[in-house]
């Protein structure tokens, strides 16, 4: 009897415990929206994206290179915004890609496309008058053909060569080998 | 059994406090994060490109903005901003001398000046501030270009 009685004694003290216990959730609300802000601020801050490009050093440092005139790729762009490409006047971009792409590798050797990739380079001359987005236009397909060439040397989409973080050393190899032997040589003209 | 009973007992946190901690974390971050403000004097907006790499080094960049001034006391013509004052182009040869001093003795040389230009700029103007960067041997050149959103 005594030992029945000590169980429903027990019983009844685990129901009085058990009650329940909640978390006032009345500030969530507030935390999701901090986070939401915070990432909506700091999103559009870091948007440091663009076509690198390194400048020749200043005019009395320079050495005068002679090119020959089959290693050069010319891009004109003129006041009006029309390309002339390799002495032909073009309305857009289209296939330019391809192109550059032919003409830095050559792997037909043909006599008037680029001795070796070495030596080959692109030159872009723009009037005083051209628009800012036609330069970007071309220098941009200049670039793209360049990262195609290094992207498909090991095997990867151009997307994800440029996407290559330097500071790890695996990734650094990869970027290495793509670009051995094929320097992007992005001529910026002077206007007449 | 007496330590169980003891020991179950309900307890709650109090979290009145908890809307300070947030707006104050809140308030830490549109700080710390708003390191340039926004007022920018020219109005831009850069072309579209897609072989466009990022920055990682963000501490290296320098930025030039160029575009039309959003105040029309300054005239219709584009000019080039640097820190959110209008600059003459002749003047960035010095600015960047100064910004590169700024920067710490062994990554001077690997300063990164961002342009960010409006779409329909003069290639004149870009190609004057290219030769006053080139004057401070600040030859690292980054043209601002939003990824292409349509590819068609």
């Amino acid at each position: 009897m005594k030992l029945l009685d000590s169980t429903d004694k027990k019983d009844t003290m685990r129901l009085k415990t058990r009650t329940i216990q909640e978390i006032n959730t009345g500030s969530m609300a507030d935390i999701a929206f901090l986070l939401l802000i915070f990432f909506l601020v700091s999103t559009t801050i870091l948007q440091e994206k663009g076509l690198s490009l390194k400048l020749p050093p200043p005019p009395e440092d320079q050495t005068v290179a002679e090119i020959h005139d089959r290693n050069l790729f010319k891009i004109q762009i003129n006041s009006n915004n029309q390309f002339l490409i390799e002495d032909a006047v073009r309305g857009d971009l289209k296939g330019l890609r391809e192109e550059v792409k032919a003409f830095i590798l050559n792997k037909s050797n043909d006599p008037n496309l680029s001795i070796s990739p070495l030596k080959a380079t692109i030159s872009i001359k723009v009037n005083r008058g051209t628009h800012y987005k036609y330069f970007i236009e071309a220098l941009d397909e200049v670039k793209e053909a360049y990262y195609e060439i290094y992207a498909e040397r090991v095997g990867m989409s151009s997307h994800d060569y440029r996407q290559l973080d330097l500071s790890k050393s695996t990734h650094k190899l990869l970027y290495e080998k793509g670009k051995e032997g094929v320097p992007m040589n992005i001529s910026i003209a002077q206007p007449d | 059994m007496r330590l169980r009973k003891k020991k179950k007992q309900t307890t709650e946190i109090s979290t009145a406090s908890l809307p300070d901690i947030v707006f104050l974390l809140l308030f830490f971050f549109m700080v710390s994060a708003t390191i340039q403000p926004k007022d920018e004097q020219v109005k831009y907006k850069s072309p579209s490109a897609q072989a466009i790499t990022s920055i990682k080094q963000k501490t290296l960049v320098r930025e030039i903005v160029i575009g039309q001034p959003k105040n029309t006391d300054y005239g219709v013509e584009d000019v080039v901003t640097v820190d959110n004052r209008i600059i003459q182009p002749a003047q960035l040869t010095q600015w960047a001398m100064e910004q590169k001093e700024s920067l710490p003795e062994a990554y001077r040389d690997q300063m990164i000046i961002v342009i960010k230009a409006d779409e329909y700029v003069n290639m004149g103007l870009i190609i004057d501030v290219q030769e006053e960067l080139k004057k401070a041997n600040a030859r690292k050149v980054v043209y601002r270009a939003l990824p292409e959103t349509t590819t068609l």
